[in-house]
């Protein structure tokens, strides 16, 4: 479903990723670990194109989403209107959270499909008040993200992504930003996720949840796939001293 | 100092508030444009921002004052003192509000923008649902504060010859020599308006945080 090639990208001097080849199928859940630097996250932020890459390819159904050639051959931007489209076909949740602070939960949840989508008033708000419930949060609907625990607002965010009714899930170490007693309400909506057959690709820290909910887990190390396999195989019987010395901390 | 003096300094007031909130108007849209010019790719419109609020904040507002009345009168543009007065206080304040509102974008945090981003906002969108909304907010205390300065510095249009608080005080001490009580009766005018100005900042500040906003400041962040 999605098919990154070759993709590169760096910081100034600083190459990040130095040619990633990943590809994933449709209600795969695949996550992304690795020490922090490692450029997972930037990974990440490169397939919602967040970050722009400088070389590879990332393609969805066969369309390569943010870059064409253009009539000389040269690599270029898609337009803001393309972006936005394929924007559209993921939904990104962050470890800060990032909601708007000055809308409600259903006010930040309904912008998407209300704006972006072009979705009627009256559906956008039963979509909202639906991806809430879905989350858990159907008493919450009206309370601004400063009133919510962090992990109110997480789940705030997961059902703003999922109101966009997005095929692909990117999740940026959704419970890194959340105090121990908080981060089970959160997984616990990921769970439910799984269930219903989402793709999703997350970066995490932690391998039980990685171990739980993926199909297959990547080990990512300076810039490059190191190893990738089901979460027995990169787990339980590391192949790279590198996995294995990761695993060990 | 009798009842008409009195009369004679609520009546100048009136023209200072006018004056006042023609200049914050005036001053507002004028640092509008000029924060466009802040964030526009260009360097060179950027440069030209940050020239402007060399000059314009480096110069005292009595010289602005004294260069825009006089200019306007060496080009033989008669607009009548008021007007220039009220040109003179926008383009002093203009710089003040500006850096106020840049400000108050810059405060916008990064993450913001991935989230509007992600969830591919149109750019209309963006600016009326998210930017404009977070930048009241956070701009509001400060440009509260720009305002009550505004009120304040209506009186240096006096030197100009504009009529108004100051200048009344001046006429009715040079005619009755009421020096102190003349002068406390516009301070304490001042005063009043200044204070309901800033009545009026902070009841928009709960109001708004009533709404989600602010609100560990105004009573305590209540979390997890």
């Amino acid at each position: 479903m999605i098919e990154i090639t070759g993709l590169k990208k760096r910081f100034g001097q600083q190459e990040i990723l130095k040619g990633i080849d990943l590809t994933i199928e449709e209600g795969e859940v695949i996550a992304l670990i690795g020490r922090s630097g490692c450029g997972k996250s930037t990974l990440l932020r490169c397939i919602n194109f967040l970050e722009e890459y400088h070389a590879g390819t990332i393609s969805m159904d066969g369309v390569e989403l943010w870059y064409r050639c253009d009539k000389n051959g040269n690599r270029v931007r898609r337009s803001t209107a393309e972006i936005a489209a394929c924007r559209q076909l993921m939904g990104v949740v962050f470890q800060q959270f990032n909601l708007f602070p000055h809308m409600t939960a259903l006010q930040n949840v309904c912008l998407g499909p209300r704006y972006s989508q072009k979705v009627k008033p009256d559906l956008a708000e039963s979509i909202g008040r639906k991806v809430l419930t879905d989350v858990g949060l159907a008493e919450k609907v009206d309370a601004y993200p400063n009133y919510l625990s962090g992990g109110q607002q997480q789940r705030v965010a997961i059902a703003r992504a999922l109101a966009m009714r997005a095929k692909v899930l990117l999740l940026d170490e959704i419970t890194s930003a959340l105090d121990p007693q908080l981060v089970g309400e959160v997984e616990d909506v990921i769970r439910n996720l799984t269930h219903e057959g989402i793709t999703m690709i997350l970066v995490t820290h932690s391998m039980s949840l990685a171990r739980e909910v993926s199909h297959r887990i990547a080990f990512i190390d300076d810039g490059l796939i190191c190893e990738i396999g089901t979460p027995e195989q990169v787990l339980d019987r590391p192949s790279s001293p590198k996995l294995n010395e990761f695993l060990s901390i | 100092m009798n009842s008409n003096d009195l009369i004679m300094l609520l009546k100048a007031s009136g023209y200072s508030i006018t004056l006042s909130v023609g200049a914050i108007t005036g001053g507002t849209i004028l640092a509008t444009l000029l924060v466009l010019l802040a964030f526009s790719p260009s360097r060179i419109l950027q440069f030209i921002y940050r020239v402007c609020m060399w000059v314009i904040r480096g110069t005292p507002w009595l010289v602005i004052a004294m260069l825009v009345f006089l200019s306007l009168h060496g080009m033989s543009i008669r607009i009548g003192r008021y007007y220039a007065g009220w040109l003179a206080l926008s383009i002093c304040f203009s710089s003040l509000f500006a850096e106020v509102i840049r400000g108050a974008i810059i405060a916008i945090p990064e993450t913001v923008f991935d989230s509007t981003k992600s969830l591919a906002l149109p750019r209309l969108i963006v600016l009326r649902k998210v930017l404009i909304p977070l930048v009241l907010r956070q701009g509001l205390p400060p440009y509260i504060n720009v305002c009550v300065m505004t009120v304040k510095g209506s009186s240096i249009l006096s030197v100009i010859g504009v009529w108004e608080l100051t200048y009344a005080s001046r006429e009715i001490i040079e005619r009755n020599l009421t020096v102190f009580q003349t002068l406390f009766a516009a301070a304490a005018i001042y005063f009043v308006i200044c204070f309901i100005l800033d009545r009026l900042g902070r009841n928009l500040e709960t109001r708004l945080a009533a709404r989600g906003f602010a609100h560990d400041l105004a009573e305590g962040k209540q979390n997890d």
